[in-house]
């Protein structure tokens, strides 16, 4: 009887184990645990046991029916069913097909950088000013201390709508635009599209920048510093190597450009940063005197710096695109990735 | 600007400087260092050689059979050159070397002999034009060496991006100043300073006009034998990529790379009158033929130098045919001279033609650095050219400016580089690249720039200066102490955030299209020549046709993109943009920019979404008015369940846009203000822009949508009753607008009516043809009290009879 009764263990529990709906458990539960299931007849067989060994037997009986009993109530839990009323058509749900959710569509890679920029210049106070595409010779040249035939005019490849009114070269147009219709202490940043008649696998004709600058007695070269190290910091990685190295625009002076440590090569030197193992990602500078004499502020009073990055490169070095038309053919296998 | 670290090392020792260091000290001082290359690598297999004897080819009078040491090796060479004689050291490349020009060297039979590689010619090696035989080199050559080695060839590249701010830089000299600077050691120049005396009897020299020419100095040299020049000048020339072409011409392109003053000489005899007079051409002078050999057309604004007759250069840019130097030139009139930066730079683009000198006066030449580099060229050209100078010369000196000495407060420098400093380091760091410092007052330094830093004007240069030498990345970090304020948030950008994460939430993706367009995308959509869309911005300059015009409209780009995501095979798509259109005002005018918000959406309407949830289903008109009534409902422009001011109706038939299905479209108005419209685009056009299935849009003016009030979020309290829902299943001609049935159910003027909505439209067997059944549900609710099936009855009554009378409808039975 010992012999049978744990082998009806072992058949009762593995059968507990491949139910898989409420429906099932009435008929394990009548056929082992019924008044007319299988551990009900066993137990009429107790008398023919030797009396001695009747209260171990009773003993072990009682114990599996009772842990039979125990994992039956926990399976009917699991399967939600109650077993006295059978709750015909539950079934167990396949959790490896796929989850049901609706479909998600992506903003573009550039407008997501454009977002993270503004957000960090944003929660530094800066407020954020859009300025025309198509713009006066006057705001992106001349206010900017680029004089008609300044060689400078030469890292600019403009395209032309007439004399006087080009597609902008570059966001700091908005420098002399609010410069001229607002007084100090400025913080503003200017994101927006910017053109230059160049195109190959690093140049589109259209691309987008954000200027920055901000205004205000005794700003110094050392407030630019901290304001982008802070800026390049929340942008990529916090220990990323920064460096600060003199450049040339005509509208700042001392005039810098920033570049991080390969993102790629990590400084070590590759393709991508020409074996420097930098690579440059804005231009900045404290403005010049004479674009703040040209919107009638006086330099010995005011001082401020500005800053332009490019989105498209900042987009490339973060995701590491390798082609920049990449992202003006809205491949959706493009897009889908951001 | 491209420099060797060999020609650096006459003015400037740098020893123990790795040029991967020299190249960070140059960046560092602004000079961006673009390339460091080892040069003349491709001629590293290339082994010097020793001609030993030479017979003729047994087969071949033109060739001749030589035996060649190569160290130790004695080869045989079948070679066809003139010159090649026994004792010759010549240069050859062994069977396997690639030569520059591409060819292969093997060994091979040449008419039936045996020739184990090549004897080389200056050309072959790439190293100039002579092809006139095999290279000659000193005869004292050692044999079987490198080639590189034995002609110390083995040189640096450095090649520099120079800012337009430092024309002094476009010198190796100017180069070697800073680096002599940084490293702190002594400067060597090979002429440390001249003057001439402004008289001569050969020649005269008359300038019009001082302003456009600030100074000419010119020197006569007689006697000069033109001929190639010596190899220490070739190989300095080569080195930086100038091609040699004489003697002469190359000691003045030599001293041009060394100093940055451009020289030209003149042959001395072709120049008529023995005269140069500066001046603008004539009007029957404006044909010219510069060196290059191209036939240029001049105008009356143009600097030429001219001799007694006619124009021979354009002055600071090319010399003409007619005074070229030639073989058979003896006479050199050497020219150091200077021109005003902008009329170099108009007449450089004007004739579409830059040079090596234009670049440099484009950028400002130095004055005061004419003579000394005339006198280094006058020396060179007697050393190597042999010729003599005539005592005397010129120096019209006519533009030379003032002294300028700046003044510098130590205070104002400190306080805008955020770095204290004190006079010692200012004046250190100056006094290290050239400029003279004294001490004016225990605040400000007077500060003399030296002539070659033409860009030195005003205190915030020599600001810069300060800060470039001391280095930005000792000039520590801070933060700006700044007025606390509320940056003020721009409206449209914030509706224009809203709308990004609306769309993409109901699975749009955002594209970015170009704002150039082309024009034939108006003329595919069939737009009339008088639409608001057709006249464009037009660039001057376009790169192609297909960018040649501002866009008036955002859905020719967007299905543009539907093209190519059909191409690559996208079964699901949805896009949106939001950007700029762009209408003419007038000429010199900025046009007026406004902002759009459009979509286009095509095949699945269930994008990516697992297709064991969502069988593949084609979108319809209805998914782009879905994706409109979300928008505006998340933008709060739209109210739902309610009569906002806002409708999407049915266009008259001339407001109809020609490219779209006039069954399928609506427009979006608010009161009287058209919004913008949905609809389905007709296959005709769609098939213009290479799409061959279905395409939807919905096209906004977020100018005039941003106009808009949103509808202010008032909180209503909730129902404390239990609604009582009735259906009606109605049965109406089948041209009416199910909509139609809803809006005269909300206008029927009765409390209880809380919403009414569609839950199906059917036509079919068990609906007479003609009619169709539509089936509402009215939701009926009281404020006061829980509504029983009779409250209700009589307003349903009146409902039902109402649409019946309405709308021509019965009530359907069953």
């Amino acid at each position: 009887m010992e012999q049978k009764l744990l082998s009806l263990q072992d058949e009762a529990k593995k059968n507990l184990d491949q139910l898989v709906d409420a429906g099932q458990l009435e008929d394990f539960r009548i056929r082992y645990l019924g008044r007319k299931g299988q551990f009900s007849t066993i137990m009429r067989e107790l008398g023919a046991v030797a009396p001695e060994e009747r209260p171990r037997v009773g003993q072990l009986a009682n114990t599996i029916k009772e842990e039979i009993e125990k994992l039956f109530e926990e399976k009917k839990v699991l399967l939600g069913g109650n077993a006295q009323s059978g709750a015909k058509g539950a079934k167990l749900i396949d959790l490896s097909l796929p989850g049901r959710y609706p479909e998600r569509g992506r903003l573009h890679p550039v407008t997501q950088i454009m977002n993270e920029v503004c957000s960090i210049f944003e929660a530094m106070g800066f407020s954020v000013a859009e300025g025309p595409d198509v713009e006066q010779d006057h705001y992106n040249f001349e206010a900017l201390n680029i004089p008609a035939h300044h060689p400078a005019r030469d890292m600019h490849d403009t395209f032309y709508v007439s004399d006087s009114i080009l597609l902008r070269t570059h966001t700091s147009p908005m420098q002399a635009r609010i410069m001229e219709s607002q007084q100090p202490p400025l913080r503003v940043i200017a994101p927006g599209k910017v053109y230059r008649c160049d195109s190959d696998i690093t140049h589109t004709p259209m691309f987008h920048q954000v200027e920055g600058f901000l205004v205000d007695t005794k700003v110094s070269f050392a407030d630019l510093k901290g304001i982008l190290t802070v800026f390049t910091q929340k942008m990529f990685d916090k220990d990323l190597p920064l460096r600060f190295r003199p450049s040339f625009f005509p509208f700042t002076e001392p005039s810098a450009e920033v570049d991080i440590a390969c993102v790629i090569c990590g400084g070590s030197g590759c393709r991508v940063c020409k074996q420097t193992g930098w690579l440059e990602i804005l231009g900045a500078g404290m403005i010049d005197p004479e674009v703040f004499k040209m919107v009638g502020y006086d330099p010995e009073i005011y001082s401020g710096f500005a800053f332009g990055l490019g989105i498209e490169r900042i987009a490339m070095l973060k995701y590491g695109i390798n082609d920049i038309r990449l992202y003006y053919e809205n491949d959706l296998r493009f897009l889908a990735q951001f | 600007m491209k420099f060797t670290i060999d020609w650096l090392n006459e003015y400037v020792n740098t020893d123990g400087i790795t040029s991967a260091q020299l190249a960070d000290h140059l960046t560092m001082l602004g000079l961006e260092v673009d390339a460091v290359t080892e040069l003349f690598q491709e001629l590293a297999p290339v082994q010097t050689a020793l001609v030993l004897s030479v017979e003729r080819h047994p087969d071949a009078d033109s060739l001749s059979l030589c035996q060649v040491a190569v160290g130790a090796e004695t080869l045989q060479i079948v070679c066809g050159a003139p010159n090649v004689r026994p004792g010759l050291a010549t240069a050859i490349a062994l069977p396997g070397t690639t030569l520059p020009g591409g060819v292969k060297i093997k060994k091979s039979k040449v008419r039936g002999i045996e020739s184990y590689g090549m004897l080389c010619s200056e050309r072959e090696l790439g190293l100039g034009s002579g092809h006139g035989g095999i290279m000659e080199l000193p005869a004292d050559t050692p044999h079987g060496q490198s080639f590189i080695h034995a002609l110390g060839l083995s040189d640096t590249l450095v090649e520099v991006d120079l800012t337009p701010n430092r024309s002094d830089c476009a010198s190796v000299i100017g180069i070697a100043r800073e680096v002599a600077g940084v490293l702190r050691r002594p400067l060597t120049l090979p002429v440390e300073s001249a003057s001439i005396q402004s008289s001569c009897a050969m020649f005269s020299v008359d300038i019009e006009s001082s302003e456009l020419c600030p100074r000419y100095g010119a020197r006569l040299i007689s006697g000069v034998t033109i001929a190639p020049s010596p190899w220490w000048l070739r190989k300095r020339l080569l080195s930086i990529g100038l091609r040699p072409i004489n003697n002469v011409v190359d000691i003045t392109n030599l001293v041009m790379m060394e100093y940055g003053q451009p020289l030209h000489a003149f042959d001395f005899d072709k120049l008529a009158d023995k005269k140069i007079i500066v001046r603008h051409p004539r009007m029957d002078e404006l044909d010219f033929v510069t060196l290059d050999g191209v036939a240029r057309k001049l105008d009356a604004e143009m600097l030429m130098i001219c001799d007694g007759v006619q124009p021979v250069a354009v002055a600071g840019i090319m010399g003409g045919m007619n005074s070229e130097v030639s073989d058979t030139t003896t006479a050199i009139l050497l020219e150091s001279a200077c021109f005003d930066p902008v009329l170099i730079r108009k007449t450089a683009r004007k004739l579409n033609l830059s040079s090596e000198a234009s670049y440099r006066f484009e950028r400002g030449v130095d004055p005061g650095g004419c003579i000394l580099a005339m006198e280094r060229a006058v020396r060179l050209l007697c050393e190597v050219a042999g010729g003599t100078v005539e005592p005397g010369g010129v120096d019209k000196y006519g533009g030379q400016k003032p002294f300028n000495t700046l003044t510098l407060r130590i205070s104002r420098t400190s306080e805008l580089l955020g770095i204290p400093l004190d006079y010692e380091k200012i004046a250190d760091v100056l006094t290290s690249i050239g400029f003279r410092c004294k001490e004016k007052d225990a605040d400000t330094l007077w500060v003399g720039a030296p002539s070659f830093r033409v860009d030195i004007e005003r205190e915030v240069d020599l600001v810069e200066e300060v800060a470039r030498l001391i280095g930005y990345n000792t000039i520590p970090t801070s933060l700006p102490t700044v007025q606390l304020s509320y940056p003020e948030q721009d409206a449209k950008r914030i509706i224009r955030a809203k709308i990004g994460t609306l769309l993409t939430g109901i699975g749009y993706f955002e594209a970015i299209n170009y704002s150039f367009t082309s024009e034939k995308h108006v003329q595919w959509l069939g737009l009339a020549e008088n639409d608001p869309r057709c006249p464009f911005v037009r660039l001057v300059n376009p790169l192609s046709e297909d960018q040649s015009v501002m866009r008036t409209m955002l859905l020719p780009g967007l299905l543009e993109n539907v093209e190519r995501n059909i191409n690559f095979q996208k079964t699901a798509i949805k896009l949106f943009e939001t950007g700029k259109v762009f209408t003419p005002k007038g000429d010199n005018e900025q046009p007026l920019e406004r902002m759009r918000l459009a979509g286009v959406l095509s095949g699945n309407r269930f994008g990516e979404s697992s297709p064991y949830h969502c069988k593949q289903q084609a979108v319809d008109i209805l998914d782009a008015k879905g994706a409109m009534e979300y928008l505006l409902q998340g933008l709060r422009l739209l109210k739902e369940g309610t009569l906002s001011p806002l409708r999407f109706t049915s266009p008259s038939q001339d407001q109809i846009e020609p490219f779209v299905d006039p069954t399928q479209v609506l427009a979006v108005s608010s009161g009287d203000q058209e919004l913008g419209i949905i609809a389905r685009i007709l296959p005709a056009i769609l098939r213009k822009f290479g799409i061959k299935q279905d395409v939807f849009f919905f096209d906004l003016d977020l100018d005039a949508l941003c106009q808009l009030d949103p509808v202010a979020k008032n909180f209503t309290a909730l129902p404390v009753f239990p609604a009582v829902n009735r259906d009606i299943a109605m049965l109406v001609p089948e041209a009416v607008a199910a909509g139609a049935l809803v809006d005269a159910v909300l206008q029927v003027q009765d409390p209880l009516i809380e919403q009414c909505e569609i839950f199906d439209v059917y036509q079919g067997d068990s609906v007479k043809r003609g009619l169709k059944s539509v089936a509402l549900s009215v939701t009926y609710r009281s404020s006061q009290k829980t509504l029983t099936e009779k409250n209700v009855e009589k307003v349903h009554t009146k409902i039902v009879n109402m649409l019946g009378s309405k709308f021509e409808g019965t009530l359907r039975e069953g």
